[in-house]
This record gives C-alpha cells, structure tokens and sequence, in this order.
C-alpha cells in the first residue's frame, strides 16, 4: 500500500505515541514515571541532577561577567551616535562602563566582577558562556525561551523533558521540583517550569522552602482535618483501597486503575518524604551558617541552595531555583535583576544574594563529592545593554543580544569561556548561541541526545531545541 | 518508555557513527572505480536520477523561487548559472561543492539546517559537475513533502454502504465496525446494563452524574425505546451545552486573562464562552457555527451573537508588553508575528486540521503546504486586532443611556433620604461627583481652572488664570476658582472675597475628593482623614470651589413636595429656606514644610467666616453656623505669599449637619418608601449587567505581508495576498492585496465551510467520535497530515462526514448517531470472547481469542473504552453529588482567587466554598500565567496550548489534591450532611445513599459491611471523603 491509502494499524507513530493517544492507555506509562522508572539514556551520562538557578529580571553582563575594558574607554561619550537604536523602554544614553570593578581570579585567570567576590573564588569550577543571546527582550516571552526553548508559553519546561526522557530516581520523592523565590512568581507565571503538553507527571512539584512542615500543596488536609491526620488518614486510605481493590476486581488488568490505586501509595509515602527533606534542622550548624538560611536578605535563597542540594542527594533529578520574582509592586529594591532606574542598588541586593547562596552551593556539593554528578546551571532571560538609561544614568535597558549563563560541576570543564560579546557587550558576535545549545549541552550531559528526545504534539515531533541546538564541546570535561 | 522505543526504532539512532563512517570511507575508495567502470555502459551520473534529489532534499527548502532565505534559488538551470556558483567541469572552482564539505574542523556551511550530504552524495555532486553539470531545461525542482495532493485526507467524501455484516443493528454504524472486527476474527462486547449505560451517557452528554432517581426510572422503564429517548432527553438538556463547549473551547485556547507577562483580566471574554454553550445547545449548522467564529462580524446585518462568534479568534494568549508597551518596533513587530501565528494556527488546526504552521519558516516538510501560503494565511488575518470592543453601537448607547437614567435616579432618592433622615452632608462626596451621601468617588477632583472633572493625577498647571470665576456642571457645586490677589470672584452672581493675600498666581492638580497628587500626607493632627469612617476635600493652593447651598437644600425638598402634594410646587423659595446647617471641619497642612505655609478662608455667601495660616503640624477646626437663608459656602487655600510649594490644604470631615431633625411619623413612612424605591432602581441597575463589550477583535486595514525569511519579521521577502491552501494542485490565492479584512476572512471561512472541502466535516465528525470514545478514528483529531494518524475505519469516517452534510450540518445528528450505536453502548471490560474462525480444526469450532493480544488499544472497537473523568467534570460531579452544585448559567465566570492589581497582576486561590463558586467549572474564569493547581493536578490543560485530545496521567500530586485540597474536604463534609438529611441517621441506608449518588447502584453485602466499618472508626465524613476518591467515581465504564 502507498502512503496515501489508509490502513488501520500502520499509523507512521510509534508504539508509545499510539498508547498516549488511544487514550486511558497511559496510567501504566505514567505509573512507571511516578513510582521509579529510571528510564536508560541515549548514552552514558555524565550528570545525574541537574540544579539550575535563574536569575529573572535580565542580569547585566556587562556588571558581572562579561569584562570589557573598552566601554570604560569610552565612558560618558553617546552609545548610538545616530539616533537609530530604540531599546524595549528607551533610547539609549551614553556608554555605561561596569559599576563594578573587574578582577582576574584562579588559575584560570577569567574576569569577575567585584560584585561576586565569593563566586570568584569558584571560577575554576566555572565554565561561562559569553556569547549567549534571546530571540526576545521581553520577560515573559523570554523567560519563556530560557526554559522551554520557545518565547510562545505551553512548551514544556527543560526539567519537564529530563524526566519525560530518564524518568524518576527516587521513589518517593518527585523528580522535578521547583523553588520559587518566596517574593513571587517570576515573569510569565508558573507555566515557566510547567509540563506544556507532555503528560502532567512530568511537570515540577513546588516545594516551598519557608514551610518545612507542610512543603507541597494539599501533601496533609488543612485546618479542616481531625486532631491526628496520621492515623486517622492512613485508615481512611485503606478504606478507600479497599474499596478500589474490590472495584478492580471486576474489572481486571485495567492498569489506569491499578496505577490510581499505586499513586494514592506513593502520596502517602511523600508525606514522609517531603517534610524530612524540607526540614534543614537535621544539617550541621557549620553547614546552616555557610548558606546564611537565617540572613534576612540572603537567608531565603540560601535556603533554596540548601534544600536543592538535599533533594540531589536524595536522587531527585531536576531542581530549579529561582533568584527573584516578577515586576509586583515591590517600591524600595526591585524584586529581581530587572535595574532600569538603579542598577548598582538593585544588582547590588540580588548580587550579594546570588554571591553567596551559589558560591556554598557549588562548595558544598564538591564538599560531599555531589558535583560531579550535579550539573549547575546559572542564567537569566537576557542581559542589559552596555548604555545607561535612565536621568540619573544609573540604570539599563534590556538586551536579548548579549548574556552570559555559567555552568559548572556534572562533566563541564571549569575555568573556561566560550563565545564573545563585541567590544561594548552589546551582542555576541562569537559563537553566539541560542538557549538550544545550552540546553542541547545539558541534555548531552545527562545522557540525552536533544534530536531524538521528541514528543508528537499537534502536528509536529516536538524537542526542547526546536529545530535548533549543538553540544557546546568546549564546555565538556 | 520513550527512549527505548526510539532505540529501536529511530532511524537516526547513530551511536555506531564512527563505524559507519569508517565504512563509509572504505566504500569511497571504491566508488569511484565503480563508476568509472560503469561509465561505459551508462551516463556515470544522472540528473534525474542522482542529483535533482539531492538538491531536493538538501537544497531547495532554502533555496527556491518563493523562498529569498539564501538570496538565490536553485529550482532550474538558469538559477544555477546566475548564482555563479558551479563551475562546469571544474569541482575544485566550484562554490557549491567547497560549502557542502567541512572545512577544517568546522562543519559543512550548508545545509544550514538538517544532516550534511554524506561523503557518497558529495562524491556524486562531484561527478556531476566534472561531467559538466547538465542540467535539463525543462526540468524545475520542487521542494517535496512527504504527503502531496493524493494524501486520503484531502481526497473527496465518498460515502459507501456499509459492508454487509452479521450484525442486526439498524444503525450502520455498527456495520462498519463489525465489519473491522470480523477481518481480525473480533467480535462485539455486550451491550452494558442499564446503570452503567445511563452513568455513562449522563457524563458523556451533560458531564453530570445522574440522580438516583433518574437512574432507577430509566432501569425500571419497560419500553424498548427507553434509551433513545433518554439520549433525546439528554440532547435537549441545557447542560449539554456547557458539556460539549468545554472541548471546544479546549480547541480554542479559551482563557479569560491575556498571559505572557502582564497577564492581565479579560473581564469580558466569557461572551465568546456563552456563544458557544448556546450555539451548541441550538444545534447551530456547523458551518454556520464556523463562519460566524471566523467572519461573523462581516455580514450585511451581523446580529449581536455572531460578532460575539468572533471572540473565538481572540480566545488565545496575547502579549501586552511585546505588543503594547515596549517601545522597540522590532520586538513589537515579532509579537504581532507570532500573534498572527497563534490565530492561524488555531483556525487551521480547529477546522480542517491542517498545520499549516509548520510552513512558517519554509515549506512544509510534511504536507503538501508552502511557506507562500502560510504567508497568505497570515494576509488574511492581517487586520485583525484583538481587543475589547462594544457588541454594536447600539446597544452600547442604549446601555449607557440606561445606566445614566438609573445612576441619577438613584443619586437623587439617595440624597432626599439623606437629608429627610437628617443624615450630615458630606462635602468631599460632592466634590467626587457624588450627592453628599456616598455616591461620589475618592480621588475625583474639579480643575480649578474649567471646572471639569478629572481623574487622573496631575502636576503644576498650565493655563492658570487667577481671578477666572468658572462655573461647574456639578449640581451642587457653583463654581471653582483660581484666587487672585486682593479682591476675586466667588459666586455665579458676582459676590468676591476681598483682601486675599498676594499669591504666586500658579496652581496644582485638582481640587480633590481625597488629598491632592504628591500630597505628603493624610494624617491631620492624629487622624488620617483619607482612611474609612473620614473623608477630605483637598486643595493645593492657590484654588477656591463654592458650594451651591439652595440646590443642596432642594435636593432635600423635593422628597417632601414629591411626597406631601398632589400639585408639585416648583418655586424656589418656601421649602428651601427653612432648612439650616452647620458647616464643619478639620482643617490642616498636608504638606511637609513645617513652617506655616499657606492659608485658607471661609466664606458664607460673600462674608469671610474664618480664616488660618498652617504649616505641617497645625489643624485649626472651624464651624460655621449655615442659616436657612445662606446660598453660598466658599473654601479657599493660597499659598499666602511664599511661593505655592507644598501648600496642600485639607479640609478633614467637611460636613454640612442638619441644625435640626423632626423626625415625625410622616418622615418616617416617606423614608420607607424612597428607599424601596431606591432599592427596585438599584435592581433594575444590577440585572443591567456589564456593559455590552467583549474581548474579541477589531478589523482594521490590513498591512502588506511578505513571506519573512526563516519566519524572521526582519526578513521580509516578497508581498503575498491573501489566500488559502492549494494543496499543490490548485492556485490558492484568493484576494488582491487591498482587499478588506472582513472580505479576507469572509473567503476564508467559505473555503473552510464549502461542501467541497472534504476536511471540515471530516476533522469535526472525528472530533466528535474522539470525545465519545476518547479516541478517534484518526487518532489526532488536529492533524489530518502526514505526521498524524491513519483512519482505522475511513469508509466509517466518510460516512459520517456525508451524513453530517446530508443533515444540515447538524452536529445532534452525528451524536445521536453515536451514542445510539450498538459500539457506543458495548461492555467496556474485556473478557475472552468466543469466535468462530475460519479453517480451525472442526473438532475445536470455535476457537478462544483474546482482543487484547490482537488489538490492545481497541482501535477496532471490541469493546467501549473506560475512561476517567476529565478535571471539570470531577469538580462538577462532586458539587453534583454533595447538592452544593449551582446551576446559573452563563455571564461572568466565578473567580476563585484573589486578584491584586500589579505591574503583572497577581493571583491567588482560595477554596471555592460559597454558592456563587459553586457554579459548573465551564464558568471558571481561566487565569493563563497561574493555573488553578487542583484543576491542573487533573489534567485540565495549560490554555497557552490548542488542546484536540486531554492527556490522562495518574499521580501523586493528584491522589494528594483529590485527598486533602480544602475544596475536597468541606464537600466531603457536606456530603455527610446531605446523607444525614436525605437517608437520616440510620448507617445502612446512609451508605445505600452514598453509593446511589457517586456509583449509581447498590452496595454489595461486602461493601455494606467495609462501610459500616469505616464509619465506626472515622465517621460520616471520612467514609464520604473515601467515596469522593473512589476509583468507580471518577471513571466511567
């Protein structure tokens, strides 16, 4: 038969696709992503877990990492002459040398800025992509694009895909958990680590880092629960098992039922595990005093870094961490690195946060042996132009030309730079990439090819890289 | 799962690579004496055969006459000359073969996207341009998709009789199944007891279990018709509506905010979702029902619903900032793109299921679909906009008028009862346009300079005239002012204030109900006058307002008169003047200067009553006896000399008291009745609803549209018009470039709804099988392409989709074609079936088969497919069953959430625990950026995506939300309450309740006693909770 007759069984999809889409045929797919399922890997990974800190608001390259002598040069004198650039908010006002002062540090000798003075001393570990850029200068559509590969929302979230492709290490706890900034959500919502349209096992588990005793929604009843939700519910369960079992028995081999039946099991042992992994009491003072969790500026991130390197430990396989919020009404500091008025006030506050809270997290997971294992993955949506803005000239303008992210730990190479940004930082003219190569380079990473990692959606056999991506080889260990 | 079955199955598995290209280097060297041997006996390279697919596959997605990605084409000899880029005879000159090879390290140049040409094809190319590169003139490439104009999809509707089958149903659908099944040896289940039969159509058609009554009147009904005319019931219910419009707008991408980052409220998109549930409760012709969604607003005479249709185009995430706000073109020009992307691809999806989408960036790899014609696409929603707009000039008017009329009336009766109660008028209410008993507006101000009202902030005033005496149209207030030194005018009659201290002759915002803008602060002595129970007029210097104390005093007459005379008296002197006031207030400094500063003075009808000089921390209280013949009270603040800076003056509590009150019987009973006169106004203004607008789309002149290069707004190439798809075999534009957009998408919609479109009715008739049975007949009811699925029954599809025209496009038919069907109405657990087959031992007969080794995914139909309910439905059920459900249809969905104005809006949940919450989940209002978490733990899909068919997973984050969410809880114990209500306190027949109302049957002896057991232990509520979790309530067999 041609392509063109119809035939009932030759569907040109595969064996896995047909089962999603017969519909009611997935409970036990699903059942083995949620129970354990380690799912094998294209080739032999390097990274096990992955942490990745975002950084949402748009951190300056120019202030951080990205060290350029020649804007300092010509500090004061007009970026765009012509008149011709028209930024997101802005015209562009004059060059805008780095508030803070550039250093060489470690063996490797890259540039730091002054404003991570603990992260420089990581630098070796440290691997930086200079030359990153966003198809967008909008937040959302490009916090968007840093997550999921696409400025539109509704694509699946690069945790997402790392667990549709190796699935969960863990039995009991999730394998894709999330640590919003406890300021608010960042710019685009919750759908930024959301499961688009894979399978909604697949999207991140919130874990609220300032309620140790009740960490995931709905994990205990509320106030409306009796005095001792324990036992009570536990034999509440097993009549409601009961009840399951005797219905399944009339209706054998029905996985989508025996799976309902498994997932209220596995519900009753996340009740144990989440708190224990939430609860930071257990961990040495040493330990609790290196990521500062009771610092009130630095305290809540600090905690995130913690809770994230607990949750590795214990196999889960993706943590995202967020380092600032969205754009709310916030009126003193801005709740993230979005600085158009006062870059050196609000990069000042969210630096310090991110100084520390990274720099122990990278020590403690090399401390316990945990880094090599544990890809970090640091980046914002864009970076900032290399012009004030602003009456006071203190602030930037956004800039999807230019960013830089860094990664370390899990099978990269530290102490290098990959790519450059021209003279100014204004855009990567070498080797510019695209959030696919980064993501191509961390599903590498994990063992996963970013082609063959696809998913049928409406029409098209959808991958977290689009149609896009290289493994960044010079990041590779 | 997934990556084991691409190891096996995917042909670009390629670990073994560098074997394979080792072997590929041996072959090489021996390729070429190969074809040297060859090259007697036939031309070594052939065009046709060897190169023209090379270019194909590697070059011409770029490269081609429509495409300016590369600059150049390469469809025909004449483009390879012009390009300059071989040289013939000569491969080491030519360009060609130097970028498809690796040079260095670096990978081939081209082709940009997708695999490099093998060592062996660049060999090929090679030859070819050593032998001269002959390219036949005749001959143009042609990028090729895998599907072309012969794909069955875009194949006419030929409708056949069924094949003749042993199966005695009258409907002929069962014929084509039963055929299906036969060819595999398969045969029919059963057909299912009446309580599952009933459950299941009641979800299927309604989303709503059935009553224990109705279950037992449709088992005990001895009619052998009984289940038809239950369908018929059920397909005349208003719910099946708000069923069957939940999965359209699934398809629409319905949401009730915009998304992306400043995701703000849509407070009127749920027009569009009422148009659907009432189209689809009439039965509207389906093509109707598509061509008023896509062009409603273009009709000679649209009536009211079909331009609400259009929100349908609307329906999708849209971003504010990238379209609005920022100031770049260029990032506004590349969200308009993928706006006009959003909307294409959903009317192309939703319709004929064609992605044409995916012709964006360059031709359809697939499908028979050029990027051209994505571009004509996109021309033909080039002037549409999506925004609020009015429903008809028309009925806006007749609103607003409506609205005025009952607003005055209102304002009117509320100030006579005011002051027939003797109630203090509140001054700074009059100033926010409000009668003086709370109908006016904090933070309205009267410009001091015109005496229009205003609501926005405003600074240092231009235009300032001092002495300029302006009248207002406020009914109660005279004029307003800027002073001027010494002597200025106060009244519409002509009285002045005299001896004003000189002033700077600037002025500052308005003269405000609440502080001035940039006041520094509310706080007058200990109190701030701008919070709850207080209220202040604030006047930054230098400004005057006078009050109109007659028309105050009328306003309160006119109830008496109205009230105590049959012949009205309309004079204006008798009752007006014998009512008599005090004026007081707390005067202070809402500035920051500390110093006194500016100063302020009161006037009765021309006499200057009192009058201070104030810095930050003075107040001064002022009371001015008011009698009944006084006509004018006048506040006024200057800036006393020293400049304006700062000078806000405050009057805290300006009120006017009653001196006094009769308070006689009379009054009394003419209060009661103004206010139940008030109160019928002030139904009739809430049943006005909100105002006649909705979030749909305005039609505006289309810009030109060029094909953009790669799908870059950057690039533009050439200009199309607009147009539709050809399919490769006919000429698919349809419009000139200066066409109107509603001509644009008026074509669009006729080529959509034409009879002679064979995809609409197919995608619908399938769309509608997929969500009876939750799957298809073509298993991805969106795309009808290529990379979708193949239909298991096509002569069943086609059947339907003539049957679908042949009834009017009648969408009930289909689904009572359906659900009537002997296939609809099967067993769904699967049990070994008994089946004779041919050619098995005689001995044997028949022969044990188990369908679900021949067909585990039941395309074929042995049985019905169980299935879980999807998450409105749960919600739905569960308010259904606890008797908490709310039944209002339609108009502003419930918002289950606090909302807190931001920059991006912020949004959080609450538990639904009121009635007004209580409402079918079709009325939620959908929030795109944050999902409610319980809907999405079911499955409820993210609304940023076009969702054909809903993913059903199974995990803990769900068992924990349907187990403990606060939601689950409070109805568990309303359960409970309910038991005890309708079944007493008696445990047994509590229990038989239960399971009537969750399972529509009786609990066996077993189940009775595990209850009873249960409830021992935990109680009615706990045992409720279990039920409410229960495997038999959320699926369907």
């Amino acid at each position: 038969m041609s392509d063109n007759q119809p035939e009932p069984f030759e569907t040109g999809l595969s064996r896995r696709t047909m089962l999603r889409l017969a519909g009611g045929g997935l409970g036990s797919v699903a059942l083995s992503a949620m129970l354990h399922a380690e799912q094998p890997a294209h080739h032999i990974p390097k990274a096990k877990h992955v942490i990745q800190i975002f950084c949402p608001g748009g951190m300056s390259q120019v202030d951080t990492f990205d060290h350029k002598p020649e804007l300092a040069k010509r500090a004061g004198k007009p970026f765009d002459p012509d008149g011709k650039l028209q930024f997101f908010a802005s015209k562009p006002g004059n060059c805008q040398p780095g508030f803070w002062k550039f250093r060489q540090h470690g063996e490797s000798g890259l540039w730091m800025s002054d404003l991570f003075p603990k992260l420089a001393t990581c630098v070796d570990e440290m691997a930086f992509i200079y030359s990153m850029q966003s198809k967008t200068a909008l937040h959302g559509p490009a916090c968007f694009m840093m997550n999921t590969g696409f400025t539109l929302p509704g694509f699946p979230s690069m945790g997402s895909w790392v667990t549709y492709g190796l699935g969960s290490d863990n039995r009991n706890l999730p394998s894709f958990v999330v640590l919003p900034d406890p300021r608010g959500l960042p710019p685009g919502g919750i759908i930024n680590w959301g499961a688009g349209f894979l399978p909604a096992v697949h999207q991140a588990t919130t874990l609220n880092a300032s309620d140790p005793q009740n960490p995931i929604a709905d994990l205990f009843p509320s106030g409306e629960s009796p005095a001792s939700p324990g036992t009570s519910d536990r034999d509440g369960l097993s009549f409601l098992q009961q009840l399951n079992r005797r219905h399944l028995e009339k209706r054998g081999g029905n996985t989508d039922l025996e799976a309902r039946i498994s997932a209220y099991e596995l519900a009753a042992r996340l009740q144990l595990s989440a708190p224990e992994v939430a609860d930071t009491s257990s961990e040495s003072l040493t330990t609790q005093l290196e990521f500062q969790i009771d610092d009130p500026d630095i305290g809540p991130f600090g905690r995130q870094c913690l809770l994230a390197r607990r949750l590795v430990e214990r196999g889960v396989r993706f943590v995202q961490i967020y380092c600032g919020a969205e754009n709310t009404t916030a009126k003193e500091i801005r709740p993230n690195w979005d600085s158009h008025e006062d870059l050196p006030r609000d990069h000042g506050y969210w630096g310090r946060v991110l100084d520390s809270g990274a720099s122990t997290l990278l020590k403690d997971l090399k401390t316990r042996g945990l880094l090599d294992e544990t890809l970090v993955i640091c980046t914002t949506e864009f970076g900032r132009q290399p012009a004030a803005q602003g009456n006071r000239a203190a602030g930037r303008d956004h800039n999807g030309g230019a960013f830089t992210a860094w990664l370390a730990g899990g099978g990269i190479k530290g102490g290098v730079g990959f790519g450059a940004t021209d003279d100014l930082g204004y855009k990567a003219v070498e080797q510019p990439v695209y959030s696919y190569d980064l993501h191509a380079t961390a599903l590498h990473l994990l063992g996963l090819d970013h082609e063959r990692l696809t998913f049928y959606h409406n029409g098209i056999e959808r991958r977290l890289t689009d149609v896009h991506g290289h493994v960044i080889s010079d990041l590779l260990a | 799962m997934t990556i084991q079955d691409s190891i096996i199955t995917s042909p670009r598995f390629n670990r073994v690579l560098p074997l394979c290209a080792a072997l590929t280097v041996i072959l090489l060297a021996v390729v070429p004496v190969k074809l040297a041997s060859a090259a007697e006996k036939a031309p070594a390279v052939d065009f046709q055969r060897d190169i023209a697919p090379l270019f194909e596959k590697h070059c011409l997605r770029c490269h081609n006459a429509d495409s300016s990605e590369g600059d150049f084409s390469l469809s025909t000899d004449q483009d390879l000359r012009d390009a300059e880029f071989v040289v013939a005879g000569q491969p080491e000159l030519s360009h060609l073969l130097s970028v498809v090879q690796p040079d260095g390290d670096q990978p081939p140049a081209m082709p940009k996207e997708g695999k490099p040409l093998t060592q062996t094809e660049v060999e090929v190319l090679r030859q070819w341009v050593a032998a001269g590169a002959v390219w036949p003139k005749t001959v143009t490439l042609r990028t090729r998709s895998k599907a072309d104009s012969t794909w069955w999809s875009l194949q006419p509707v030929v409708s056949k009789e069924p094949p003749k089958t042993e199966s005695t149903s009258s409907n002929l659908i069962d014929h084509f199944i039963r055929a299906g099944l036969d060819a595999k040896g398969l045969a029919p289940s059963p057909v299912a007891d009446r309580r599952v039969l009933i459950r299941r159509l009641y979800f299927d058609l309604l989303g709503l279990p059935p009553s224990p009554k109705a279950v037992a009147a449709f088992v005990a009904d001895p009619s052998p018709d009984a289940y038809e005319r239950l369908v018929d019931e059920l397909l005349a219910s208003k719910h099946f509506g708000e069923r069957w419009a939940r999965h359209w707008l699934d398809i629409a991408h319905y949401a009730d905010t915009h998304g992306f980052e400043r995701d703000k409220l849509r407070d009127n998109a749920w027009r569009y979702r009422d148009y659907v549930i009432r189209a689809l409760n009439a039965d509207k012709p389906y093509d109707q029902f598509l061509m008023e969604q896509i062009a409603g607003d273009t009709t000679n005479n649209p009536d009211d619903e079909s331009i609400i249709a259009t929100g349908f185009l609307a329906a999708g995430p849209w971003d504010f900032v990238g379209q609005v706000e920022t100031k770049s073109p260029i990032l506004k020009r590349a969200a308009r793109a993928l706006d006009l992307d959003d909307m294409l691809t959903q009317v192309m999806t939703s319709t004929v299921a064609m992605t044409a989408n995916c012709a964006r960036c360059h031709d359809h790899k697939l499908d028979p679909i050029t990027q051209r014609e994505y571009y004509q696409l996109a021309a033909v929603f080039a002037g549409v906009r999506r925004d609020n707009r009015d429903i008809s000039p028309e009925l806006r008017r007749q609103y607003e008028t409506s609205k005025a009329e009952l607003t005055d009336e209102i304002s009117r009766l509320s100030a006579q009862i005011g002051q027939l109660r003797g109630e203090n008028i509140d001054l700074a209410d009059i100033v926010g346009g409000g009668n003086g008993f709370g109908t006016g507006r904090k933070g309205i101000g009267i410009d001091a300079r015109t005496g229009m009202m205003q609501e926005r902030p405003f600074g240092d005033l231009g235009n300032v005239k001092p002495g300029n005496y302006a009248a207002s149209a406020y009914p109660f207030v005279d004029g307003v002012f800027v002073p001027a030194s010494g002597e200025t005018l106060i009244t519409s009659t002509g009285l002045t204030a005299s001896d004003l201290p000189s002033n700077s002759g600037k002025a500052w915002d308005m003269i405000r109900n609440g502080p001035v803008s940039s006041q520094f602060s509310t706080m007058l002595g200990n109190v701030d006058y701008n919070s709850t129970g207080h209220s202040m007029i604030s006047l930054h210097a230098n400004a005057g307002i006078t009050f109109d104390l007659a028309a105050i005093r009328k306003a309160g007459r006119t109830a008496l008169t109205k009230q105590n005379s049959e012949s009205p008296q309309e004079d204006d002197g008798i009752g007006t003047s014998s009512i008599s006031y005090r004026f007081s207030s707390v005067v202070g400094y809402g500035g920051r200067t500390v110093e006194p500063s500016a100063e302020f003075r009161v006037y009765l009808d021309g006499e200057l009553k009192t009058q201070g000089r104030l810095g930050r921390n003075d107040t001064q209280a002022v009371s001015v006896e008011v009698p009944s013949g006084a006509r004018f009270l006048t506040l006024i603040s200057t800036d006393g000399g020293d400049g304006y800076g700062h000078d806000q003056i405050s009057f805290g509590d300006p009120r006017l008291a009653m001196s006094s009150s009769s308070g006689a019987t009379v009054e009394q009973q003419q209060i009661a009745d103004l206010l139940s006169q008030q109160r019928d106004l002030e139904s009739k203004l809430l049943a006005l609803g909100q105002p006649p607008e909705f979030f749909g789309i305005i039609s505006e002149t289309p810009p030109a549209m060029h094909i953009l290069t790669r799908g870059d707004p950057e690039s533009p190439g050439k200009a199309v018009k607009p147009g539709v798809l050809g399919f490769g075999r006919e000429s698919s534009e349809f419009g000139s470039a200066d066409m109107k957009d509603g001509e644009r998408r008026l074509a669009l919609a006729q080529w959509i709804t034409s009879p002679e479109n064979p995809l609409t009715p197919r995608v619908i008739v399938n769309r509608l099988w997929h969500w009876h049975f939750g799957s298809g007949l073509v298993a991805t009811p969106s795309d009808f392409g290529f990379g979708g699925g193949r239909p298991s029954h096509p002569q069943l599809l086609d059947w339907l989709a003539d049957e679908l025209l042949r009834s009017g496009w009648s969408l009930k038919h289909i689904h009572r074609l359906i659900v009537t069907s002997q296939t609809y109405q099967q067993q769904s657990s699967p049990s070994f079936q008994s089946v004779s087959i041919d050619g098995i031992d005689s001995a044997v007969g028949r022969s044990y088969i188990d369908p679900a080794e021949v067909d585990s995914d039941n395309r074929l139909l042995w049985r019905m497919n169980p299935h879980r309910l999807e998450a409105e439905a749960v919600r739905d059920s569960v308010l259904a069953i606890t008797g908490k459900l709310n039944h209002e249809m339609f108009g502003p969905g419930y918002r289950d959430f606090n909302y807190e104005e931001a920059y991006a809006p912020i949004y959080t949940y609450r538990t639904a625990d009121s009635p007004p919450l209580w409402r079918r989940s079709v009325y939620r209002f959908v929030v795109r950026t944050t999902p409610q978490q319980f809907m999405t733990a079911l499955d409820c899909p993210d609304p940023a995506n076009l969702t054909p068919q809903r993913n059903v997973t199974t995990t803990a984050l769900q068992s924990l939300a349907l187990y403990n969410n606060d939601f689950m809880l409070k109805q568990s114990r309303y359960l409970a309450e309910r038991l005890v209500s309708e079944a007493g306190s008696n445990t047994d027949t509590q229990i038989e309740r239960a399971f009537q109302l969750a399972f529509a049957r009786s609990p066996n002896a077993d189940e009775q006693e595990l209850s009873r057991q249960a409830i021992a232990r935990q109680g009615l509520w706990q045992f409720c909770r279990a039920i409410l979790n229960a495997n038999e309530f959320v699926y369907i067999d």
